[in-house]
């Protein structure tokens, strides 16, 4: 088969005033016609570099400085912006990671498909646009109606086929997809990614998949390409690189996939005895933008749960739009309940004042998705860390702050002389949300709402922050709220699972029991959906279609 | 649905402009001097040859209303506005305060809204045009030059101008509104007069403006270059121009709209300063020949005017931007 794209020696470097970043160091590899090729690696390894380089979309300072890239026979390195711009949608088409704002929130569909095409010499309208959309919309799994729609009337799953639809309007040779279901969940995660089956199978296109899940991987591609600070260090079929992996990174990254396999055991439990619960949600339920005509949505169904006893780690999963937030909010304080009661100690949570609402407070703590934004960047991290331990009277003086931050970084596994007394921007996502635990820690909580604390960090840094949350309940006797759409390291961490759909509890019990034999069928859409990193083994059972034409749903997290 | 939605919002307009009519009357009642008083002192000062001050006073009074109890002053004043009564001016006496504004009014709204459109429109491509990655050197090359007229007040740059064109070369006129000779009528010799004499105006005004309004959209283009749907249409290979016109300059639009907006309501109090300087026979002149002569009602009737229309303006931003943003049209919906 005709290679559809040969790299060779392809290096990238950053011009950085303290001297040059080499992101992509002599990179060559090649894409056959109609193969599927996984590029995998943490972040700051290069593969999104490359791809950027293959679309000429290289900003300052990053310059390539060596290699060569050819599409079909065209050397893209060098090619004239214009040239360039025009091979991008029509030959190489990208899909991006950020599908809920990659689309112009003041065009419908319809818009920017058409967009498209007439700037790339398809100047299209009336009837024949609209077939044309019909017909791109229909290959995505999406009905024609959506093309009236504007983005913010889409879900997440929706906009992201969207995107698909926009990149195969012009039936490109290439399609480079940069992880385009990590915002995803695992349901809508399969539904995405069998459409870029069905794509490929009916136009031909090659795939170009950028990720870090070896689940996602080997269920999707053909070949799979390792990259490492800048570098190719292994590479081979999808099958032979999961079951031999030779270079030690590869190794460690396939380790570090979580799986619903093997568990470790739970570590003895500090103290068992019967207390009353710090936090107990007496049928607590959420319903948002009710009228006095209109019913409203009901995001969480009135429940009852308690926290502060047993069981030490719950983990609520769910899809986006599950409840599974709202729970977490409702715990925090951020949201009050619309029916029954949220209460603190036997009091509403809401009802708090003073004395009671500082405990409150330092009780129950928080870890959130997103470490990049979750520190003010004009301070210093230890002013983050500082900060409650002095607001909250736990210590007196500075030193001994400093000396309780040291012993925290010490126990999430971080060097407190390398991050204290940095910036937020000088540290990696998995150092900073380290920190946010460490953060919570200090306080010396009774109860901890980790609200997806590692969807945004490389895998191989997940399990040390969800080891350092199982450090936690052992030696800290604190209770873990665990909120994920991920199954399979709800799996890993928790001692107990409840899995929320569209807002009510439709399982729950211990994670053996909930995920390994799911009684729900919904439980078992969900632990079907999980991507095994295992390339023989089926991915899921019939093929859902649920999403077409629903109503929009709530975004994913914070 | 425009106009179930004008219905919606029209209480809340009249909610503010009862409210600013309100503390339009209280705020007078609160000073220590009458108005009338003051004026008759005034003119005894000046011509001296005033005797009874206090019957007059009280005579002025009774025909302003002013003898009345507070509440009754203030019915009588909401029910004035209501049909457009103003009262009547205290420098030119027996004229209405309401024909004195009709009669500016026209000249302002001409002079300024053309004036501010052309400034706004020219300033948003232009302020967009600087920020773009890859802007025509001219562009980045006459920046400074903009910013630097934000920096004057209209005035100045009004007084530079007629000193330049009207006085060294004079290819304009110095001021008025209209030719002396001319005489207003409805034709086209006139018209075309009306628009040589607003011209250094209007080209003050705009001058001065395109800088603030070129800046605010540097920023806002700025932020919106860095939004993915940007990353995403260059990487799909739209053009330069349909990036920066339907993705880039259209999302910029939304909140520099509402910005435009608030700045036309202000327009009807004139840009008093400039009409001072070209002797232009706008509400601005009006309301500085006021102030000189302390004519309390032409004041607090220009003023009012200014709250009627920023009100207005605010309701037609609310009913056009639903037009330009579906979000806020979703919203409406519900």
């Amino acid at each position: 088969m005709a290679d559809v794209l040969q790299v060779h020696d392809l290096s990238v470097d950053y011009q950085l005033a303290t001297g040059a970043v080499h992101a992509a160091r002599n990179v060559s590899f090649t894409i056959a016609a109609g193969e599927r090729v996984g590029f995998v690696g943490e972040s700051g390894s290069g593969k999104t570099t490359v791809a950027l380089a293959l679309l000429g979309m290289l900003r300052h300072p990053g310059r390539v400085v060596g290699g060569s890239a050819q599409l079909e026979g065209t050397e893209l390195i060098g090619l004239p912006r214009a040239a360039h711009a025009q091979l991008r949608l029509s030959r190489i088409a990208y899909v991006p990671q950020g599908a809920m704002n990659s689309l112009n929130p003041v065009q419908t569909v319809r818009r920017s498909i058409a967009d498209g095409l007439a700037d790339h010499g398809q100047p299209l309208a009336g009837t024949t646009l609209t077939e044309r959309v019909a017909l791109l919309l229909q290959q995505v799994g999406l009905t024609p109606e959506v093309a009236d729609r504007f983005p913010h009337e889409l879900s997440g799953g929706m906009k992201q086929r969207v995107c698909i639809a926009i990149a195969i309007s012009l039936s490109p040779r290439l399609i480079l997809a940069d992880e385009p279901t990590s915002a995803l969940d695992v349901v809508t995660q399969r539904q995405v990614m069998e459409t870029f089956g069905d794509i490929r199978a009916r136009l031909g296109s090659a795939l170009m998949l950028i990720g870090h899940d070896f689940g996602l991987m080997a269920q999707t591609v053909d070949r799979l390409v390792v990259m490492k600070d800048g570098r190719i260090v292994e590479t081979g079929e999808v099958r032979d690189v999961l079951r031999r992996p030779e270079h030690p990174y590869t190794r460690d990254l396939i380790a570090s996939v979580p799986t619903l396999g093997e568990r470790r055991s739970g570590g003895t439990l500090a103290s068992t005895d019967e207390r009353s619960p710090v936090i107990h949600l007496a049928g607590a339920g959420r319903t948002y933008g009710a009228g006095l005509r209109r019913p409203g949505v009901m995001a969480l169904r009135p429940l009852d749960l308690a926290l502060g006893g047993e069981p030490r780690i719950l983990s609520v999963v769910g899809q986006s739009g599950s409840g599974k937030t709202t729970l977490g909010d409702i715990v925090l304080g951020f949201v009050d309940p619309t029916a029954g009661a949220a209460l603190y100690r036997g009091q509403p949570i809401a009802s708090l004042r003073g004395a009671a609402r500082q405990a409150y407070r330092r009780d129950v703590q928080a870890v959130f998705q997103d470490p990049y934004s979750a520190f003010n960047p004009f301070y210093r991290v230890d002013r983050a860390l500082a900060q409650p331990l002095l607001k909250l009277g736990i210590v007196r003086t500075r030193s001994e702050a400093t000396a309780r931050m040291q012993a925290a970084c010490a126990e999430v596994g971080l060097d407190p002389d390398r991050v204290l007394g940095r910036f937020a921007h000088q540290l990696s996502g998995g150092q900073r949300q380290r920190l946010m635990v460490a953060r919570a820690l200090m306080l010396r909580p009774r109860v901890l709402v980790a609200d997806e604390p590692v969807s945004m960090v490389d895998a191989s840094l997940r399990f040390a922050i969800l080891d350092a949350l199982r450090t936690l309940r052992d030696r800290h006797d604190v209770t873990v709220l665990y909120v994920t759409h991920d199954l399979a390291t709800a799996y890993r961490v928790s001692d107990h699972v409840m899995v929320l759909h569209s807002g009510a509890v439709v399982e729950e019990g211990t994670a053996e029991a909930v995920l390994r034999e799911p009684a729900h069928a919904y439980t078992q859409l969900l632990v079907d959906s999980i991507p095994w990193p295992d390339p023989d083994r089926a991915w899921g059972g019939s093929a859902l279609r649920s999403d077409n034409g629903s109503s929009p749903q709530t975004k994913t997290g914070r | 649905m425009i106009l179930s939605r004008l219905l919606r919002r029209l209480p809340m307009l009249l909610a503010v402009v009862v409210t600013a009519a309100t503390l339009n009357f209280a705020l007078p009642k609160l000073a220590p001097k009458n108005p009338v008083e003051t004026k008759l002192l005034e003119m005894a000062e000046q011509g001296g040859s005033l005797t009874d001050i206090s019957g007059l006073i009280r005579s002025y009074e009774e025909r302003f209303g002013l003898d009345q109890p507070v509440i009754v002053q203030y019915f009588s004043y909401l029910k004035g506005l209501a049909t457009f009564d103003l009262g009547y001016s205290l420098a030119f006496y027996p004229t209405r305060v309401a024909d004195l504004i009709l009669k500016a009014l026209p000249w302002t709204i001409g002079l300024l809204l053309t004036s501010t459109l052309i400034a706004f429109v020219i300033g948003l491509l232009f302020g967009a045009l600087i920020a773009w990655n890859r802007a025509p050197r001219l562009a980045r090359v006459i920046a400074p030059g903009v910013m630097a007229l934000a920096a004057l007040p209209y005035y100045l740059l009004g007084l530079a101008l007629t000193y330049v064109f009207a006085f060294i070369w004079q290819i304009f006129p110095l001021g008025g509104g209209y030719s002396l000779m001319a005489l207003p009528s409805w034709s086209w010799a006139f018209a075309l007069d009306v628009f040589y004499h607003s011209l250094l105006p209007a080209l003050s005004i705009v001058l001065a403006s395109i800088g603030t309004w070129a800046l605010t959209t540097r920023g806002l283009m700025v932020t919106v270059q860095g939004e993915d749907y940007m990353v995403y249409a260059e990487a799909n290979g739209l053009s330069e121009r349909r990036r920066f016109l339907h993705y880039g300059l259209r999302n910029v639009m939304l909140p520099q709209v509402t910005a435009l907006a608030l700045h036309l309501g202000h327009i009807a109090a004139g840009a008093v300063l400039v009409e001072r300087v070209f002797n232009y026979p706008g509400v601005g002149m009006l309301l500085f020949r006021a102030i000189e002569q302390s004519d309390y009602f032409v004041i607090y009737g220009v003023v009012y005017i200014v709250v009627l229309m920023i009100a207005i303006a605010m309701l037609i931003v609310d009913l056009i931007y639903p037009l330009l943003d579906p979000r806020i049209r979703a919203e409406a919906r519900q």
